[in-house]
């Protein structure tokens, strides 16, 4: 069986001239979670772009569930690969957050029951339910992030990825958010800087810098490599340092 | 586009959509009998001759109904009323320069006919600017969309609509943000310079436009393929069309008769 | 200088509204045919910015007051005319619905006046006229000034000619015009030059975002068409109004011309125009004066006008006063009897 997201010395250069990825390589597996790290500017977000095709490499290649990502397999990569974006704002444009939830189930042709058993299950599944009629920028930052994460789990796709998830959340958010996160049964991606959520969640890591993979491994093993971390502008997490490394 | 915008103005437009999630009688009237109604209503109001005051006034009920049926405090219609009022106000003004001849003999006072005029554009300024700011008050901004939609308006149009309407907010706290900067940096001025406007709105637009890319691009993500979908679940009910018909009604017979001047010769009959 | 509703007849309320339902109609269709998907986002999100810019002021040099964005020639420099169109007709449409500028009525109008004109007319006649392809930063700040101006002047005469042909404000065309135009001429001057740093900015920030001005021909006949069929439309709506209030027009010129020295004496304060028009209707309550300078007119057409106008200022003591005593007292009662409804409805929604 194919791994769920293959990248083959992916190369990208933004219209501005802006090289943003050099040769990255990377394997994403059914059901792991994998965690993306690396300073700001190391080239996460546009890595992750390009697992649904949002943007399309310069050079090198990229596969979902084994169908090399092109223009003409566009949706194959957007109904197998989840996104969830940074700024929660950017992805609930509705004017509700049923609405919301409902989008991309209804642009996939669905039904109308459907839409609404996929939009019922949705939001059911981040404890959202009770927001369904709610305008989503009257919500708190905490509320956006769960819906967004529902309007992506609504279109029922294989891979889960996620854009700095943690950021802006209160700590009771962001406890809610590892819960649901370890909770998931999807291949997952997550790009962060938070690394204790990264030990909660993840079993593996990717450090990234300067658009170049320059470290993969397992979760502990990899982020209790103090020097290596600096190196690469990140730091070992607060909770390795109260538990002895294996 | 002429007026600068207050911050206060924009906890108002926050507020007013407060209103329209209430659950009354005439927030469950269709958004389209709404619309439908309220144009009916204003182009009936601005039919009448131009200096006509006591055939109007009837038709305050409708907004007097709507607003206290929809709970829609007055306070602020009115004040919304008086940032709206200047411009025809101002205009309006002239007629009593320009228009003096007399028209109306009350015993030994004379009004001249500018004077009547000014009067009754004042009061269709009340009635008709009300009637709109109710519209949306007893809707929402969704709702409105959607009706529209149904009753033909482009989808283009109406879902642009929707986008503007969301991201108000959002742009108009970035704004705020940027220029806070700036005024605690110099207090008590009005303006900025231009060279730090310039700059000002530049980034802003900037930063408008990378938001728009990224909407895009989630749009895409969930299946966007240039064509929005929307679901219109409600259907007509029977308070709808009768909604439209009753008021039709009372338009017509107001239009046609001057019901507050039979009503003054009818009680001064009765006194006298 | 938006229209407002309560100076708009529903004649011209109603061919305005016909004309921008078109306009829009046009444009929805040439940007449905260019498949542009992206702007879908990119209009509302637009929207949105022009109305924060609209918050920020800046002091203009010397004058002491201050300026800021209007946004039309500024959206149609980043977008192309037929998006630009409906963004502008969106703006205006929450302005009306949420702020009461302008007016429903009045929307027609205002997306006449602030919409075409600056996308339909000033972009593509003037700005990429000068543009010409790649965006330049001295061609383009004299387009974005010529074409602000000729905009906004277009814009106000545009107001002008509605108000007139809508016949509820007495304002003469001339005074009204020679008012208007001025303003908006600076109102022009100030916009261009906001419109000309800022797409200077974003050509210097971010160049790709530029639309490459001749990339999709723009004047084809229809908007041509369409502003024909306007200034038509326009031009019979004022011509049916003034008939109907020619004599009105006349009479109202010549007590002008009679009273020329005393209003240039005075001229300046309102206040001053106020109390001179009063005193005149105090002193004169049989309202003589009217007929004299009537029977001065210079063009032949005495007689029929000079019997109208008598009948006119016989009218009041014609009236019956009962009738104008009644639609006084009826109206008033009218409005108390509504106010109580109003109590009466606030309290029925909530025993339901
Ligand atoms: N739209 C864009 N145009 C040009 N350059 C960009 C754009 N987006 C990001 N970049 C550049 O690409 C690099 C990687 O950015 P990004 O993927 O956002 O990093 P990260 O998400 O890790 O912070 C940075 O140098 C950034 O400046
Ligand atoms: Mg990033």
């Amino acid at each position: 069986m194919p791994s769920v997201i293959e990248i083959k010395d992916a190369s990208y250069v933004y219209p501005d001239g802006t090289q943003a990825l050099h040769a990255v390589s990377l394997c994403v597996e059914a059901g792991e979670a994998v965690a993306l790290v690396g300073a700001n500017g190391a080239g996460k977000s546009t890595l992750l772009l390009h697992m649904n095709g949002t943007l399309l490499a310069t050079q090198g290649e990229v596969r979902v569930a084994g169908v090399e990502v092109s223009r003409l397999t566009l949706s194959h990569a957007r109904r197998t690969v989840g996104m969830v974006f940074q700024d929660p704002d950017d992805q609930l444009f509705m004017p509700t957050v049923e609405e919301d939830v409902a989008f991309g189930p209804r642009h996939a042709g669905m039904a109308q029951d459907d839409v609404e058993r996929r939009t019922h299950e949705a939001l059911a599944r981040v404890g959202m339910s009770h927001l369904r009629m709610r305008p989503p920028y009257r919500l708190s930052a905490g509320e956006k992030r769960a819906v967004a994460i529902a309007t992506v789990l609504a279109m029922a796709p294989g891979v889960l990825v996620m854009d700095e998830p943690s950021s802006n959340l209160d700590p009771r958010g962001r406890r809610r958010l590892i819960a649901q996160l370890r909770s998931f049964e999807h291949a997952r991606v997550i790009a962060t800087h938070d690394l204790e959520l990264v030990v909660e969640v993840c079993t593996r890591v990717i450090v990234l810098d300067g658009g170049r993979v320059v470290a993969q491994g397992p979760v502990r093993e990899l982020l209790n490599d103090e020097a290596r971390m600096l190196a690469h502008g990140l730091e070992r997490p607060h909770i390795l340092r109260h538990q002895h490394p294996h | 586009m002429a007026f600068p915008m207050a911050v206060e103005r924009w906890l108002d437009v926050a507020r007013m959509d407060e209103l329209a999630r209430q659950g009354t009688p005439v927030h469950r009237i269709d958004a389209r009998a709404q619309t439908v109604t309220t144009l009916l209503f204003i182009g009936v109001v601005m039919s009448f001759a131009r200096d006509e005051l006591s055939a109007l006034m009837p038709f305050f009920i409708y907004p007097v109904a709507l607003m206290s049926a929809g709970r829609i405090p007055a306070a602020s219609l009115l004040r919304k009323l008086a940032v709206a009022m200047p411009f025809a106000v101002a205009v309006g003004l002239l007629n009593p320069v320009f228009d003096t001849r007399p028209a109306l003999a009350l015993g030994p006072l004379h009004v001249s006919s500018g004077w009547l005029s000014f009067l009754s554009i004042m009061l269709r300024c009340l009635l008709t600017v009300s009637a709109a700011l109710l519209l949306v008050a007893c809707t929402g901004m969704q709702r409105l969309c959607e009706g529209l939609v149904r009753l033909g308006v482009p989808r283009v149009f109406a879902v642009q609509l929707l986008f503007l309407y969301r991201y108000l907010f959002l742009l108009a706290d970035e704004g705020r943000r940027m220029t806070r900067g700036i005024e605690l940096r110099s207090p008590g001025v009005r303006g900025v310079r231009f060279r730090v406007y310039v700059s000002l709105i530049g980034h802003l637009l900037l930063r408008a436009m990378a938001r728009a890319e990224r909407i895009y691009h989630a749009m895409q993500a969930r299946g966007f393929d240039g064509r929005i979908r929307l679901q219109f679940t409600s259907p007509l009910r029977l308070a709808d069309p009768l909604f439209v018909g009753g008021w039709t009604l009372f338009f017509a017979v107001a239009r046609v008769w001057n019901l507050a001047e039979a009503l003054g010769a009818l009680l001064m009959k009765g006194v006298g | 200088m938006h229209m407002a509703d309560a100076l708009v007849s529903p004649v011209v309320g109603g061919t305005m509204w016909l004309a921008a339902c078109g306009l829009i109609g046009h444009s929805v269709r040439r940007i449905e045919a260019s498949a542009k998907d992206h702007l879908v986002p990119l209009m509302g999100v637009l929207g949105a910015f022009v109305f924060t810019a609209q918050m920020i002021n800046f002091t203009i040099p010397g004058t002491g007051s201050s300026g800021h964005l209007g946004g039309g020639l500024l959206l149609a420099a980043l977008l192309g005319p037929h998006a630009a169109l409906l963004v502008i007709a969106s703006v205006l449409t929450v302005q009306a619905l949420f702020f009461a500028d302008g007016g429903l009525l009045a929307l027609g109008c205002n997306i006449v006046n602030l919409g075409f004109f600056p996308a339909y007319v000033a972009y593509p006649w003037v700005y990429r006229v000068i543009v010409r392809g790649r965006y330049e930063a001295m061609r383009g700040s004299v387009a974005a000034l010529a074409a602000s101006v000729l905009g906004l002047q277009l814009g106000a005469l545009s107001v002008v000619l509605q108000t007139q042909a809508s016949g509820i404000a007495e304002l003469p065309f001339g005074a009204f015009a020679a008012l208007m135009l001025p303003i908006h001429l600076a109102i022009g001057v100030v916009e261009g030059c906001v419109t000309a740093a800022v797409v200077a900015f974003v050509a210097r920030a971010r160049p790709e975002v530029l639309p490459v001005a001749d990339a999709e021909p723009v004047r084809s006949l229809r908007p041509v068409l369409a502003a024909l069929l306007i200034a038509a439309a326009l031009t019979g709506g004022l011509l049916s109004g003034w008939a109907s209030s020619l004599p009105d027009g006349l009479e109202w010129a010549i007590a002008r011309l009679s009273g020329t020295e005393e209003v240039s004496a005075l001229r300046g304060t309102w206040h001053a125009r106020l109390s001179a028009v009063q005193e005149r209707t105090a002193v004169m309550p049989d309202y003589a004066f009217r007929q004299t300078p009537l029977s001065a007119r210079p063009d032949g057409s005495d007689g029929a006008s000079a019997e109208s106008t008598t009948a006119r200022a016989d009218a009041p003591s014609a009236l019956p006063l009962g009738t104008s005593v009644a639609g006084v007292v009826g109206g008033a009662v009218t409005l108390l009897v509504i106010s109580w409804l109003g109590f009466v409805f606030r309290k029925w929604p909530r025993a339901v």
